[in-house]
């Protein structure tokens, strides 16, 4: 079974060498954790500085002809042409029912006076991207060659502003080219723990040297993909394949703030008509964060049951959340259930009850207007 | 107090009398990682050897702790309610799970000797 040996990201020995706890991630070995262990890392984003190795995740720059921007459009609900420059873009590549195929970071950033669409997108999904890329793109480039850095936290700029030029990453979503060791790296304001912080793409050569000058801060640690996950659930970000997949569009996933709305008129986008009409309708199930009333754990795929027992929802993502002690869940529900109403899991066989809470769990501390 | 001895669920068993105190190895906590609650069996349960007991939650997944000897459930360490943490620091000794009023005591004796456990791991 050869072809499932799982690949290594450039950085794997560096991170055996830093004590990293590896797993089985979309095809990669990932950290997990270090040393300190998930709740430790998780806490430490939160009041100061983690910094993360994604380089699993996909990277593909794109020059902006014509033609490549109107192929784009077919599959993201977004208007390339008039987007500014410099500036990241949650969005997706949608299907032809509206379904998300993946979510993805896309900006336009200039490189040698050539305007280039910049997408990141997630490592589980870059069999099924590679191929529409190399259908529709003309001269891309997958980058393979570079790192995937990020540092996450409220200490995050600091760390940085001691040795790069942050002026033009001042708020969140900005990005931009710097140097770094005489090579160009992509740094922009961003990330998915709801912390301010800055995503850095970096040729392969410098990573270590990038990721070395950041922990000579004391407030730094290395951090896995552990915590990557329990902050974003607490910060209620969806993630691919728990919260979104293909046969759920934007719309379902309380993700329309993320639409171009004057897109969805336009036939060259994929799901355009079936996104207009959801949009007009009631919706059939709602987005809702979950809270155990007692001392349980939620996990992902639990089904939502109603007092009298019948299933009305599910739970798309469960974690133990380490700032609020307890467990927390994300997940599905029937759009006519009461905010009140008594909800229950199933946990080996006993019926918990579950209230419906508000998302994000933990206020965003993004950087705006700086 | 007895010599401790293991099962190849990473249990730790002690007997006074016929008393078997419960836990989890070292080893067994730090593959589960940050545990963050645990299911504690109820008080006169009687169970099987190799029955599921109780579960430990970690931030990563949920574990079965099973019985390592037939008997009966007489006490729980109700510390790990307020801090399931404790099995984290200190797996092998105030982290103790439940304890159990063994039905055969001579099970107890085919349990595996620390020795033959660390072996186990190795494998």
């Amino acid at each position: 079974m050869s072809d499932n040996a799982l690949k290594k990201i450039f950085l794997n020995v560096f991170h055996r060498v830093n004590g990293a706890k590896f797993v089985p991630f979309a095809g990669y070995e990932m950290p997990i954790n270090y040393k300190k262990g998930i709740i430790n890392e998780h806490l430490h984003v939160r009041e100061k500085a983690g910094i993360f190795d994604v380089s699993h995740m996909g990277q593909i720059l794109i020059p902006a002809s014509d033609k490549n921007i109107s192929s784009l459009e077919t599959y993201t609900p977004l208007n390339l042409k008039k987007i500014p420059s410099n500036k990241c873009h949650y969005s997706f590549i949608l299907n032809k029912k509206g379904g998300i195929v993946d979510d993805i970071m896309i900006s336009k950033i200039n490189i040698n006076d050539q305007e280039n669409i910049y997408i990141v997108y997630n490592a589980s999904r870059k069999k099924i991207l590679n191929e529409i890329f190399n259908n529709i793109f003309e001269n891309y480039s997958i980058l393979n060659n570079r790192c995937l850095i990020a540092i996450q936290g409220p200490g995050s700029h600091s760390v940085l502003n001691s040795f790069l030029d942050l002026s033009k990453t001042k708020n969140f979503l900005d990005i931009n080219i710097i140097q770094f060791d005489n090579s160009n790296i992509y740094i922009s304001r961003s990330g998915y723990t709801g912390e301010d912080g800055f995503e850095i793409s970096i040729p392969n050569e410098n990573s270590e040297n990038f990721i070395n000058q950041i922990l000579k801060n004391e407030n730094t640690l290395l951090c896995g993909l552990g915590c990557r996950d329990s902050l974003r659930v607490e910060a209620g970000l969806s993630l691919y394949g728990n919260e979104i997949n293909e046969d759920i569009t934007p719309i379902q996933a309380n993700l329309s703030w993320a639409l171009d709305k004057n897109r969805l008129e336009d036939d060259n986008l994929n799901g355009s008509s079936i996104l207009l009409n959801q949009l007009q309708e009631t919706k059939k199930t709602r987005k809702i964060g979950i809270t155990p009333v007692n001392k349980t754990m939620l996990r992902n795929n639990m089904t939502l049951y109603n007092k009298e027992q019948k299933e009305i929802g599910y739970i798309t993502s469960g974690c133990f959340s380490p700032v609020l002690k307890r467990s927390i869940g994300i997940g599905y529900i029937n759009n006519f259930t009461n905010k009140l109403d008594k909800l229950f899991v199933n946990v080996r066989g006993d019926f918990e009850e579950v209230i419906i809470d508000n998302i994000p769990f933990v206020k965003k501390n993004y950087k705006k207007g700086g | 107090m007895s010599e401790k001895k293991y099962t190849k669920e990473h249990e730790w068993v002690e007997i006074e009398g016929d008393t078997a105190t419960v836990g989890i190895t070292n080893h067994a906590q730090e593959s589960l990682g940050d545990i963050v609650f645990i299911d504690l069996p109820t008080v006169g349960k009687e169970v099987k050897s190799n029955e599921e007991l109780c579960v430990i939650e970690s931030v990563k997944a949920a574990s079965d702790i099973y019985a390592p000897i037939d008997g009966e459930v007489i006490e729980i360490n109700n510390n790990l309610n307020d801090d399931a943490s404790i099995v984290n620091q200190d797996p092998e000794k105030d982290g103790w799970i439940f304890k159990m009023k063994m039905a055969d005591p001579n099970q107890y004796n085919n349990l595996m000797t620390l020795e033959e456990y660390l072996a186990s791991l190795e494998n």
